[in-house]
């Protein structure tokens, strides 16, 4: 899941970055809300999470420039005013979820979940094919019942193909989707995780379509 | 001794001028009653003795007993004993050969001609007249008592003054209720501010207030608006002080939290607790910053006045910084030739003004600038050196927690607005500018009345 943070605190954007991460994001984190507002048409993002005490172009005008555009994106919106009005503002704005600070970094991600989960039309965070289960709450894989270990990156990349059941994704939608900006994404990167893929949990579960990309099909 | 409510003292200052006009006006009733008395009686008995001095007493004195009784009859009937008045007649050698029958008898002989003598009759004070006859040989003495003269001109007084002990006591009745009823709006006014709720700053009504206590309403008014306006300062700058905390308290929340995470990732963890003290520091200097903020307003109500050392203060601060401005090559310059911007005042709040200036110049300079510290004509000067800033950002640059966009530097967005408030409690002026050189600000004695606040 790739997420975009406009959060102009250096320890706080840097905090969410790495934390986000750890957790199983992919995060593209601006310090500037002129170019986070930008940063949207550039990325397929799942979820964003906006700071609204923004130097420059505050949080609501960013909100409001995606929203007048007919982004649908879900956004999570950070402010150290978290008093009733400013809660109801945010909403009414677009936004479609609200924290106040101090926050708690497993909130972030909860709420990132949920509303992502929303955004699919997707409420149960059990993702299913086969024998095989995603909790895409505790990011653990298992298979017929049994855990199988899998990196952050593996876990995305099945989400993501558990996500568009039956659709072809090609190798650059995932990269796109897991990879954030100025991480290191080898060529073959996608290759080698599918490859890892397939052995953990079964040789046939992915397919490749020649030239085009990956295919997981519901039996 | 307690002093006396004005109620009290109007009063008691009127009774007192009360008392004293009525006993100056008895005084004079007194004296110009007793002088019309003895005015009116000498006249009388100087008038009764000729007309006794124009009988025929040779008659008299020849046949002394027939006339005696007759006359006296006339005599008793034309005197009242009221007046007191008697007389007696004597002959050439002395000796009474006619009297009233009554205190005439007891006139002793001691005739001064067509003059008044006061003597003593029977015990009594009397005056008498004495009037010769035509012939000269006769002594026609009339006499009345001093005492019957007292009392008449007593009563006169009492006449005179009674209307006047009326009129004064009604005078008083009436003042004292006017008094009590112009001073129930005070009173009500007391009563209403012993019972105000502490929060309630809203103005006092003047209404039905007498017009010289207007002016004190109208102070007290501002006066309360004041208080409301510093109490308003006071809560908006606890609820921003609130709302800036938050934000370090984030950031040193979710660095703790990856701390936590982080169990198989020892560099990240040893990076995220680099965070945790860097938020830490950050946290206690805007705490630190909001304290600093806050001994600066509360120093407007403190009266430490010392003479303020800006050279060794200077130095001192140079002194502090010079960690920081060697990591980036900054050098310090001073010019302190002359006077600070205030002689005297509080040195721990010169040494903020100081403090947070090199703070923002060494922090905000780019590497290798110099910070020029200049003391001249009253005026403190700290420059430094290769820094622009913005039009826009200069508008707001002493506002409190503004932070300029894009501002890399960790701060509080405190240091200058500490300083405007500092500037302002000794009636100096905060200025600043782009020079071609960098970023100068000016803090000068004198205040330009427009920026009076």
């Amino acid at each position: 899941m790739r997420v975009l943070v406009i959060e102009d605190d250096a320890l706080i954007g840097d905090g969410l970055k790495t934390g986000l991460e750890k957790l199983g994001f992919s995060v593209d984190w601006f310090d500037d809300g002129a170019d986070g507002a930008e940063a949207l048409f550039q990325m397929p993002y799942d979820a964003v999470v906006l700071d609204l005490g923004l130097p420059g172009m505050d949080g609501m005008s960013i909100l409001k420039s995606w929203r007048d555009k007919e982004r649908t994106e879900p956004v999570l919106i950070l402010t150290a005013r978290g008093d009733v009005d400013n809660r109801i503002a945010g909403l009414n704005g677009g936004a479609d979820d609200y924290l106040a600070k101090p926050f708690s970094l497993l909130e972030v991600q909860a709420r990132l979940n949920a509303l992502i989960r929303r955004h699919n039309g997707r409420p149960n965070p059990e993702l299913k094919i086969g024998n095989i289960c995603l909790n895409t709450n505790t990011r653990s894989v298992s298979r017929n019942g049994q855990a199988v270990s899998l990196s952050p990156k593996e876990i995305t990349i099945l989400e993501l193909l558990l996500l568009n059941k039956n659709k072809v994704l090609s190798r650059e939608t995932i990269e796109d989707k897991i990879y954030a900006w100025g991480g290191d994404v080898q060529s073959n990167a996608v290759e080698v995780h599918i490859h890892h893929l397939r052995k953990k949990l079964g040789q046939d579960i992915i397919k490749t379509i020649p030239k085009i990309g990956y295919i997981l099909e519901d039996k | 001794m307690k002093k006396l409510s004005l109620k009290t003292r109007l009063i008691l200052f009127f009774s007192v001028i009360a008392g004293i006009m009525l006993c100056c006006s008895a005084f004079f009733s007194w004296q110009e009653s007793t002088e019309k008395t003895n005015e009116f009686f000498d006249t009388y008995q100087t008038a009764l003795a000729r007309q006794l001095a124009a009988a025929d007493w040779t008659a008299v004195h020849s046949d002394k007993n027939r006339m005696n009784e007759d006359f006296f009859d006339k005599i008793e009937h034309a005197d009242t004993e009221d007046e007191a008045i008697g007389f007696a007649v004597f002959n050439a050698s002395g000796k009474m050969i006619f009297h009233d029958g009554e205190n005439g008898r007891y006139f002793p002989y001691e005739p001064k001609p067509e003059a008044f003598s006061n003597t003593r009759v029977d015990d009594e004070k009397w005056r008498l007249v004495w009037i010769p006859t035509k012939d000269s040989q006769f002594m026609v003495a009339v006499g009345q008592e001093l005492d019957y003269r007292t009392d008449i001109a007593w009563d006169m007084m009492e006449t005179f003054t009674l209307p006047w002990l009326i009129g004064m006591g009604s005078l008083l009745i009436f003042m004292i209720i006017i008094i009590t009823l112009e001073f129930w709006p005070m009173k009500r006014l007391a009563v209403h501010l012993r019972n105000r709720n502490g929060d309630d700053l809203s103005p006092l009504s003047d209404d039905r207030l007498p017009t010289e206590v207007k002016p004190l309403i109208q102070s007290m008014n501002l006066l309360l608006g004041k208080i409301q306006s510093t109490l308003d300062r006071e809560r908006r700058f606890i609820a921003d002080s609130a709302h800036e905390l938050r934000t370090p308290l984030t950031a040193l929340k979710v660095q703790l939290e990856i701390a936590q995470l982080a169990t198989d990732d020892d560099r990240m963890r040893s990076e995220a607790l680099t965070k945790l003290s860097t938020g830490i520091d950050r946290a206690s200097r805007l705490v630190e910053q909001l304290l600093a903020l806050s001994r600066a307003e509360s120093e407007a109500h403190s009266d430490t006045q010392t003479r303020i050392d800006w050279h060794s203060i200077i130095h001192q601060m140079i002194s502090d910084y010079q960690q920081p401005a060697q990591e980036k090559n900054i050098m310090f310059k001073t010019d302190l030739s002359d006077a600070g911007p205030f002689s005297h005042g509080n040195p721990i709040l010169a040494g903020l003004i100081i403090r947070n200036l090199v703070d923002n110049a060494v922090r905000y300079s780019p590497n290798g600038a110099t910070v020029q510290i200049t003391l001249r004509d009253y005026k403190l000067i700290v420059l430094n050196t290769g820094t622009h800033v913005e039009d826009t950002v200069l508008e707001r640059l002493t506002h409190r927690f503004y932070r300029p966009a894009g501002q890399k530097e960790s701060g509080s967005g405190l240091g200058l607005s500490i300083v405007d408030r500092i500037t302002r409690l000794y009636k100096s002026t905060l200025t600043y500018r782009n020079t071609s050189d960098g970023f100068e600000v000016t803090v000068s004695a004198q205040e330009p009345s427009s920026d009076f606040r």
